[in-house]
Formats: structure tokens, C-alpha cells, sequence
């Protein structure tokens, strides 16, 4: 792959001056820990996801960073992944509260970038965090701030600040209200008491109580923390992976791809440092937990995890290299699936025919199956009366022999020639067009 | 509406609108190099410099000066290195400017390190990169070499190759 090593030179570039005066808020007033830094922006994380090898970053470096092609790795310890993982909240709310000055000009300058793009990360807000306590409940399309547009016209959105002000205040609104009240520990509600003083006053740099961390399952702080490709967390000793089955969220239930996860260092010693007592009042819970239990999960989770990490990796480049001869399930490349984030898709893709965003929407075979409601990826509008087409992917007989006649075509344009389905383009491109008995589907 | 793709996109796919791969640009790599700038002001790796060559932020020049015990003990080497604008998704292309008896760097300076080519991770930082290279001094890849008469010489007679290298470092590195 020669294109990978070349490098254009940058011509247009902006000027070390520039730049400098570009970013002139630098981090002064709060000090950001180190392990909270993007290992590839090398700034406060924002919208954390968590991989599952438990190394973090940023949104939009993970979605910079993956391989739309093939599998992706992770930029750390280079573990293969195929799934797009959904933001960590947790960790997301967890860091708006501890810097919340950094965070929201990150949050504000992020959207500028984003308006430039038309294309948008998720906005996360009190109403989705409901959503996600409460399975059952029906995800309203109100869930999503309308930072969104509906064409490419950026006129219409709200003002940052507005918007990251009120994810402060929702956030916080959030915490106050959190379910676990159970006072099982005074040591909830006396940091509960500091946290809302600290609330008024955001020069406060630690306002977080245990309460920010909680486990889904025991409702007690995260020990020894696992993110599922959900973003939701759990203790790792909290997360039982069923016989012979793959592993799956309990409260959105939403299956995990990628393997058994391993525990989030970043987090887990956060909270060690930040909660030693309670970090080893459950640290002796764990360790003290009924042996039978403990040593069934334990060892189903091994199970689990050698029984997924072999053939995630092995599955792909199988697909791929059956791909390049012509045979094996179709790969749409560059496309991913909006509600697990597979990417690229492998097998049957469904592209939604409503959704305005220049993204798209499309869904994985199995996703447009099971029928879940989630948010997509990036903010888009779509809604449940929208209609979908299944897509047909790329094969390798498409390229070599499509793109013959194309070739001489003085005004060849390489995007369009890769592009699945040129829908405008149809007439002109005759010979790229879907087959004409694609099934509309409803 | 779609700017133009600047994530990698293996194997001959992508492209094209509404995909995930077209979306969106890297539009920070600008802040990305500034913040390593300081990062590596304060803390360069031993026996390296580098910073911008002039008031473009993309093109660096830094030197490694030969470590000691290595025939290139004594030289002050210096590489171009140039910012793609997709960094750090993409690696930076980094060339001997200084002349080297090397198998794994040719004549133009092009250097065969794995770091700058497939194993490139975003999580990498020039620093790193230079601590690589600087490392291939004392430990020559010869297995893997672009100028195979230096790396065969290196397997065979150790002492005459590294007698090679002195003599070229006192010739075009100092």
C-alpha cells in the first residue's frame, strides 16, 4: 500500500505563528492529569471512548484513527478491533466535572471544527443518560441538542456555549438525581454535600463523588472498571459472559464484538487514588466474594476472552483475503454501522433513505434485523418512520471490470468510481449503477 | 458537501459520499505538532534536537549526534522531517540530510524503519521517532536493510564495516 507511506507535502499550511495564536487559551487555571490526555491529540480527552483493551481516547481521534478498509487497532497496544465503541458517559461526565473550563472549550471548539465537517458527534445530555438507566423507555428523538442541521447550512445551531453550559447543568442535574441514593456508605452523601457546593463554583477542580462511577450491576464504585462497546462500565468481577454465548450489555443489551474486555487502567486508578477507602473496602468485597461465584465468572470470562480474541483478528483478514479472490460475504468499505459500529460493514448493509446527513445512516445486517433504537453515531435525525435500502457492496469482478470504460474519461473522478452507488451520477455512470432489482425496503 | 478524505482507507475501498470513511477531516494536526513542540522542548530524548525549520510548522529539522561507542560517535546527523497534514494519523516522512554509512538508510537518506512506514501508531510522537532512529545506530537492522552491500558487509566483517562508518562520519558529519 503505497499511498499509506506518501506524503504530500503541505503547502497551505498554516505558519507556526498561526497556529500559536490559534489555540491561545492554552490549559492555564486547571491541571489536567496526565492519564486523562489523549494519547492522540494530546489534550484532555473529550468523549471518551474506551477501547477494549482499555486504552482511551478522544471521539473523533478513535474515528480518525480506524482503518475504514480493514480491521483497526488500537494506537496504543495495537489490538485489533472491528466495532466502533460507543462514548463512555461515565467517563465523559466524570471528566466535564473535574475540568469543566477545558472541557467546554474543547466541547466549543470541536463544534466549529464540526460545523465545517456537517457532521456532528453525539451530544450527550441528560435525556439520553435517562434513557440509558431505563431500557424500556422509548428513546426520544428530543434526546439529541439540535446542533444538528437538516442540509449543510450551519445557521441554525445553537451557540456553543449555550450548548456545553447545558450539558454542565444537565450533568450535574444527573448526578443529583441518580437512582443509588441507597446510603448504604456515608461516604456518598458527605461527597454528595461537597459536590453541591462545589456545583456553584467551577473553579473547584474536584467536585466528582462516587456517585460520578457506579457500577451498572452492584450500584457500588467501579472496581477494577471494564467499558463494553456500549460505553456502559462494570466491575470486571460484575460482568458474567453466559455460556456459549457472546457477551452482552445488561442494561441495553446490546452485544459486545470485541472481545472480552480488559479492565480500564486509566480509571481504575483514578479511583484508587482519588477513593482509597472505598477503592479497598471494594477491593476485600471482591477478593471475599463466594469462591464458586467468583471463580465461575472468572473463568467463563477467560473462556470468553480466548474464545473471542483468536478469531476476531483471524475473521477479518479471512474476510478480506476472501474478498480479494472474489468469494466470502460482502464488505462494504468505508461504511459503518450506525448502532453496533462495525466498521467496515461485513455482510448485508441497509442505508437509511431519510437520513439528510452527508454521514448517512446505514445499519449491519443484524442490527437492521434486531430492530434496536439507538442514537446514531453522529447525531443524525433518523427516526423510525425512515425507510431503508439494502446497499450493494463493492466486489472485487466490480472494479476490475467497471472500471475500463471509465478509465478513459478525461474527467475521472476516483471518488466515484470506489463510491458504491452513485445515486446522481446514475445516468452518467450507467455501468457503476445498483443492479435495478435492489429491494426497496420498507 | 463531503470534504475529501484524508483517513486511511485500506485495501482499495472507501471513498465516495456518505460513508463513515469521507465525512470528516483531520483539521488539529496543526495543534497536535505545536503541543509536541513544547513537549519536546521540555523534554528532549538525549543527544537529539529538532524543531521547525522557519515559520512552516510542518517542516522540521533536527540533528542526533553519533552516540558514543557506535562508529558514529562524534557526528552531528541531521534529518528533514515533514509533517503530513493528516498527522498523526499519518507518519511523518523523516530523511538523512547528513551522509551515512547505514544499512537501513540509502543514499538519498531514506531510512527503513518500521515505525515510519506500516507500524506507524497515532500515539507515536517524534520523539519517539528520533529515539528510534538514534537507536538504529548502535543496533543496525541488517535483516531488513535498503543498501544490502552495507548490511552484508555488517554480517561478515563487523570490524571492517564499522571501520567504514568512522571514516564516513568524520568525512561528512563533522
Amino acid at each position: 500500500m503505497d499511498d499509506k507511506t506518501q506524503i504530500k507535502p503541505v503547502n497551505d499550511s498554516p505558519s507556526l505563528h498561526e497556529v500559536q495564536t490559534l489555540d491561545d487559551s492554552s490549559d492555564e487555571g486547571e491541571e489536567i492529569n496526565e492519564s486523562f490526555v489523549c494519547c492522540i491529540c494530546l489534550e484532555l480527552l473529550h468523549k471518551p471512548i474506551v477501547l477494549a483493551c482499555g486504552h482511551i481516547s478522544c471521539f473523533w481521534c478513535v474515528h480518525h484513527a480506524m482503518d475504514f478498509g480493514r480491521e483497526s487497532h488500537c494506537p496504543i497496544c495495537r489490538r485489533e478491533y472491528n466495532h466502533f465503541p460507543s462514548i463512555c458517559e461515565l467517563l465523559h461526565f466524570l471528566l466535564l466535572k473535574m475540568y469543566p473550563e477545558t472541557y467546554r472549550r474543547r466541547e466549543k471548539q470541536l463544534l466549529e471544527v464540526e460545523k465545517t465537517w456537517g457532521v456532528f458527534s453525539p451530544q450527550l445530555d441528560l435525556s439520553s443518560s435517562c434513557v440509558n438507566s431505563d431500557p424500556k423507555a422509548p428513546s426520544p428523538p428530543t434526546n439529541f441538542i439540535s446542533c444538528h442541521e437538516t442540509n449543510s447550512s450551519v445557521k441554525t445551531s445553537p451557540t456553543p456555549i449555550e450548548n456545553s453550559k447545558k450539558i454542565v447543568e444537565l450533568s450535574h442535574g444527573g448526578s443529583a438525581n441518580s437512582p443509588v441514593k441507597s446510603a448504604e456508605n456515608s461516604v456518598i452523601t458527605k461527597n454528595a454535600d461537597i459536590e453541591e457546593n462545589t456545583c456553584l463554583n467551577y473553579k473547584a477542580c474536584k467536585p466528582v463523588s462516587i456517585n460520578d462511577a457506579l457500577c451498572i450491576t452492584c450500584k457500588q464504585m467501579l472496581f477494577q472498571p471494564v467499558i463494553l462497546n456500549c460505553g456502559h462500565a462494570y466491575c470486571e468481577s460484575c460482568l458474567e459472559v453466559p455460556e456459549n454465548e457472546a457477551l452482552s450489555c445488561q442494561l441495553c443489551q446490546f452485544p459486545h464484538p470485541n472481545g472480552f474486555p480488559k479492565v480500564c487502567l486509566v480509571l481504575d486508578n483514578f479511583l484508587e487514588r482519588e477513593f482509597p477507602q472505598e477503592y479497598a473496602r471494594r477491593r476485600d468485597d471482591v477478593q471475599h466474594k463466594p469462591v464458586c461465584s467468583q471463580q465461575g465468572t472468572a473463568s467463563s470470562a477467560c473462556t470468553a476472552s480466548s474464545k473471542k480474541d483468536g478469531p476476531l483478528s483471524s475473521k477479518i483478514s479471512q474476510y478480506y483475503s476472501e474478498w480479494m479472490s472474489g468469494a466470502g460475504p460482502d464488505i462494504h468499505f468505508g461504511a459503518g454501522c450506525d448502532y453496533c459500529g462495525m466498521c467496515p460493514i461485513v455482510g448485508e448493509r441497509y442505508q437509511c433513505k431519510d437520513c439528510v446527513e452527508s454521514i448517512g445512516f446505514d445499519l449491519c445486517g443484524s442490527c437492521y434485523n434486531t430492530g434496536s433504537k439507538r442514537p446514531g453515531r453522529f447525531n443524525q435525525q433518523h427516526t423510525e418512520g425512515h425507510s431503508f435500502r439494502q446497499k450493494k457492496a463493492l466486489r472485487l469482478s466490480d472494479v476490475t471490470v467497471r472500471l475500463l470504460p471509465v478509465i478513459s474519461d478525461d474527467d475521472l473522478d476516483s471518488s466515484d468510481i470506489l463510491d458504491e452507488a452513485p445515486e446522481d451520477d446514475s445516468a452518467a455512470l450507467g455501468l457503476l449503477d445498483e443492479s435495478p432489482d435492489d429491494p426497496e425496503i420498507f | 458537501m463531503n470534504s475529501t478524505s484524508t483517513s486511511g482507507v485500506g485495501g482499495g475501498g472507501g471513498g465516495g459520499g456518505r460513508s463513515w470513511a469521507s465525512a470528516t477531516s483531520v483539521s488539529a494536526s496543526g495543534k497536535r505538532i505545536r503541543k509536541e513542540m513544547l513537549e519536546f522542548n521540555s523534554e528532549p530524548p538525549p543527544d537529539c534536537s529538532a524543531g521547525p525549520k522557519g515559520d512552516n510548522l510542518y517542516q522540521w529539522i533536527s540533528t542526533i549526534f553519533g552516540p558514543p561507542g557506535s562508529p558514529y560517535e562524534g557526528g552531528v546527523f541531521f534529518l528533514d522531517i515533514t509533517f503530513p497534514a493528516d498527522y498523526p494519523f499519518k507518519p511523518p516522512k523523516v530523511v538523512f540530510k547528513t551522509r551515512i554509512y547505514h544499512c537501513n538508510v540509502d543514499l538519498n537518506g531514506n531510512i527503513s524503519l518500521d515505525i515510519l512506514k506500516d507500524s506507524w501508531s497515532p500515539a507515536l510522537t517524534i520523539s519517539n521517532v528520533l529515539v528510534a532512529i538514534r537507536s538504529m545506530f548502535t543496533n543496525p537492522n541488517p535483516y531488513n536493510p535498503l543498501v544490502s552491500g552495507v548490511a552484508h558487509l555488517y554480517l561478515e566483517d563487523r570490524t571492517k564495516h564499522d571501520e567504514i562508518a568512522a571514516a564516513w562520519t568524520v568525512r561528512f558529519a563533522r
